[in-house]
């Protein structure tokens, strides 16, 4: 078997022994230590579940696991036989039995289910490589049995629940075992997209699964799901393994303690409550993308923090605010008067700045120059008796460059070539030069390093002190305690609570946003 | 989120200065590598004993410039969609509808005024038309502009009924077709002034800006306000309009209108503005570079031509030159992209 590093004998037929132990791995990215000596081990015929927040090192495990990226040390063991962990391949994962399952990215809607189980393990071939349909559609309909898939073979994925089209995904991954006990089935988050009806028919099917004696690491946010399926609980942060539970009877509240850990650092005496003015921003009942129901306000020199799982809908507010998504049900109102962006320039009219998550592939202009991305917000001012005044756009951005601190080689640097730190001060400093009332900002340190991160919480802030509203949506709740006035946590879609003063810590809305994370 | 970042923000710079100094040398000779191999090319065949004689001559020369005004101006046609990130492949048959119409006009005894602005007319609603495909319908631009000149093709038959229109083409029109000022073919003045108005159009105004900026990266556009739509939709009313000019300078360089002519445009014009990225703003489509393209390859054909090499030779040079032009515009742009893709935002951060 390839990668392994030591003959080991074959597994003594011993109840006990770990299904998949893993041992002091480590991984750095840079400067970044993600893991750091986590061991933890599976037991054989259980549900495992694995918690962590947000750069707690759990994706980072499962691309480990699934030989996507490699560790700096450790070893794996599977079955008795043991691997360097730095050396796994997406083959070598696949031989020694670990199947990684993510949702959404590895089924094909298009094609029949009987397609879709055979994509990447083989298709059935007769002469000349014509495709053996019934071959294949016999296989098919065995593997939609013993998995208990209500399916056809010839069925389009798509017109499959989403639980189904899951299971299928899982089917494949497991069809060639010899049996039950031989790999792992790994579920990255498998019910993050489900709506909760679905979410319990794959749980149910899993229970099946595992009942069979498959072993099952199942990676979730949820901690009610975690209730229902888990037998054991493993919790990472900040790279190791700090709990373990083991059910029946799992407390969510045990979870959520070993999840969030005891807060060391103490908010700093809580700003001064600031002369209640009249907000700016108010939102009413709103409804629109994953955002069900939401009633916010934010005044101007506020900084409103939006905390919550993926799937809350805190993207989906900022983005009914900018006008990039329609508001479905509810009211906005902005100074007073009804607001109903219907495209992201009434928004910007309206004296709103969006700054989207995705810098890249919503904001910036890559190929362009530095120059030609600060203004694309003001191109009009340089418009004047019938041409751009060239000269004049890029001194500006040399001035942006300066007073922002945005280090590019020159003002005509490709953006592209800017650091993400970089890149997101210009798009940030960018909306600014048109003097926002409203700042809009998901993620605005996401993928930065330290020092560009805390100077875009100067520029912010210095926003903010100028008399602007802020509303900024992140998964880093040490950044929103650090940030904002107040916290407002999205559950399912809704208003869960809201936190200031001293209830504002990064533990309470970590808390906040877990605790109610009954799912929608 | 900023502890799991996988790209190592700090060591990037360094990598990044490293590579850039060993391209710099590269990065200046880029924009005018085009122009260096035209002057290449027209060395050679000034001095090679084949076409010594015939080659670096004015009338050559003239017959060349004044040879590539409607192609120039097709070519500007096919770059302004290709700005936005569409492709027209309908000029050709858009200037063939328009020299059809334009030159009936003529033939029935219209002034020539009134034939210019059916010809433009004509390309202007082919342009509509392509760009409510793309917009309102939401097919490709391939697909569409591939469709709608099959029509066209099918519409200029029904029209001609395969025959050239020569008769009755005002005498005027053809002397300004064939005619030089201070030895400069007429057709390539109107070149050149299509050309400064493209170019200032592109460069010079917003709208322009916008257009290049939706091309670069639509949602971004959409999101900083643009009306990412209308710009698409303008795009191929220009192209039309650009490509009917072409079809009445057509009939005037042509003395007539010919059914078959028009599509043996698209194919080097849109090799001309998928070269122009090559060439003075590299990684860009634009207008220089769409010129430099055009005559690069007119003066290959021509002292092809002259060194008795048979026509499908030219057409191996214009298929070729489409290919090389689109791997050079994508690599650029690679080039240029693959910074951006290197600092965005990873798997990890968006699946948490």
């Amino acid at each position: 078997m390839n990668g392994a590093v030591s003959e080991s004998p074959r597994p003594r037929a011993s109840p006990r022994r770990p299904a998949l132990q893993i041992a002091g791995v480590w991984k750095a990215y840079g400067p970044t230590q993600a893991l750091r000596d986590l061991s933890l081990a599976l037991r054989p015929g259980r549900v495992s579940a694995l918690l962590g927040s947000n750069g707690s090192g759990k994706s980072t495990l499962i691309r480990i696991l699934a030989g996507v990226e490699q560790a700096d040390r450790g070893w794996l063991e599977i079955a008795g036989e043991r691997y360097s962990a730095d050396s796994v391949s997406p083959d070598v994962a696949r031989a020694a039995g670990l199947h990684v399952v993510h949702q959404e990215r590895s089924i094909f809607p298009q094609l029949c289910v009987a397609e879709n189980l055979a994509i990447g393990t083989g298709f059935a071939t007769g002469r000349g490589g014509r495709i053996r349909w019934g071959e294949l559609n016999r296989r098919a309909a065995e593997v939609l049995e013993r998995f208990e898939i209500a399916a056809r073979p010839e069925q389009q994925l798509a017109s499959l629940s989403p639980s189904g089209q899951t299971m299928v995904a899982i089917a494949r991954a497991l069809q060639h075992q010899e049996g039950a006990r031989d790999g792992i089935l790994i579920l990255d988050e498998p019910t993050a997209s489900l709506p909760v009806q679905e979410v319990d028919r794959l749980l149910a099917a899993l229970r099946r699964y595992a009942a069979a004696g498959q072993t099952i690491l199942f990676v979730t946010h949820r901690l009610p799901e975690v209730r229902a399926i888990a037998d054991d609980v493993m919790v990472l942060r900040d790279g190791r393994l700090v709990g373990e539970l083991t059910g029946p009877d799992l407390d969510e509240g045990e979870m959520v303690d070993l999840l969030v850990g005891t807060s060391t650092v103490q908010r700093a005496a809580a700003p001064a409550a600031r002369a209640a003015a009249a907000p700016f921003l108010a939102v009413d009942h709103a409804a629109g993308g994953s955002a069900r129901d939401v009633t916010m306000t934010a005044a101007p020199g506020e900084v409103v923090g939006l905390a919550g799982l993926l799937g809350s809908g805190r993207s989906s507010v900022l983005k009914l605010l900018c006008g990039a998504v329609p508001l479905r049900a509810g009211r906005i109102t902005l100074d007073g008067r009804a607001f109903a962006p219907r495209h992201p320039s009434d928004a910007i009219r309206a004296g709103i700045a969006y700054i989207p998550e995705d810098r890249i592939g919503d904001a910036a202009f890559p190929a362009m120059d530095v120059t030609e991305n600060a203004s694309a917000l003001v191109l009009s001012d340089y418009w004047r008796n019938g041409r751009l005044r060239h000269s004049e756009e890029r001194r500006d951005a040399r001035d942006v460059m300066g007073s922002f601190d945005v280090r590019a080689p020159s003002e005509t640097a490709p953006f592209g070539a800017l650091s993400g730190g970089n890149q997101q001060k210009l798009v940030l400093a960018r909306s600014l030069r048109r003097g926002p009332k409203l700042l809009l900002l998901d993620e605005p340190t996401q993928g930065v390093d330290v020092g560009a991160r805390a100077q875009l919480h100067g520029i912010i802030r210095d926003a903010v002190a100028a008399g602007a509203a802020a509303v900024i949506v992140s998964s880093d709740f040490d950044e929103l305690e650090a940030l904002c006035d107040r916290v407002v946590v999205l559950v399912g879609g809704a208003v869960g609570s809201e936190l200031s003063g001293a209830e504002l810590t990064a533990e309470r809305v970590h808390r906040a946003a877990f605790a109610a994370g009954a799912g929608p | 989120m900023s502890t799991m970042t996988p790209a190592p923000v700090e060591a990037a710079p360094e990598t990044r200065r490293g590579r850039s100094a060993r391209s710099q040398l590269g990065a200046l000779a880029e924009p005018y590598a085009l122009v260096a191999l035209l002057g290449v090319v027209v060395v050679f065949f000034s001095l090679w004993p084949e076409t010594s004689e015939t080659y670096p001559t004015v009338a050559n020369i003239q017959a060349v410039v004044g040879n590539q005004s409607v192609l120039g101006i097709a070519a500007l046609a096919a770059l302004v969609p290709l700005a936005v990130g569409q492709f027209d492949l309908s000029v050709g048959a858009v200037l063939g509808l328009s020299s059809v119409f334009s030159a009936s006009v003529m033939a029935s005894g219209a002034p020539i005024p009134v034939a210019v602005l059916v010809g433009i007319g004509i390309g202007v609603a082919a342009g509509l038309v392509n760009g409510a495909i793309v917009t309102v319908l939401k097919v490709n631009s391939i697909i569409a502009t591939l469709g709608t000149a099959t029509v066209i093709a099918g519409i200029v038959t029904l029209k001609t009924e395969g025959g050239s229109i020569i008769e009755g083409i005002p005498l005027s029109l053809t002397d300004f077709g064939s005619g030089n000022t201070f030895g400069v073919p007429r057709t390539a003045l109107v070149l050149a002034g299509v050309a400064l108005a493209a170019y200032y159009v592109l460069e010079h105004t917003p709208f322009g800006r916008y257009l290049l900026s939706v091309g670069t990266n639509a949602r971004a556009a959409h999101l900083v306000g643009l009306k990412v739509d209308r710009l698409l939709l303008a795009s191929f009313v220009i192209a039309g309009g650009l490509a009917g000019a072409a079809g009445v300078l057509q009939v005037a360089r042509g003395g007539g209108a010919n059914p078959g002519v028009g599509e043996s445009f698209t194919l080097p014009a849109l090799a001309a503005a998928f070269l122009s990225a090559a060439a003075i703003k590299p990684g860009r489509y634009n207008v220089g570079g769409t010129l430099v393209a055009i005559f690069f390859l007119a003066a290959l054909n021509s002292g092809l031509n002259l060194a008795g090499a048979e026509a499908y030779v030219s057409d191996w040079v214009n298929g070729v030159a489409l290919i090389a032009g689109i791997a050079l515009a994508s690599a650029l742009g690679r080039g240029r992209a693959a910074w951006a893709r290197d600092e965005g935002p990873s798997e990890e951060e968006r699946s948490q």
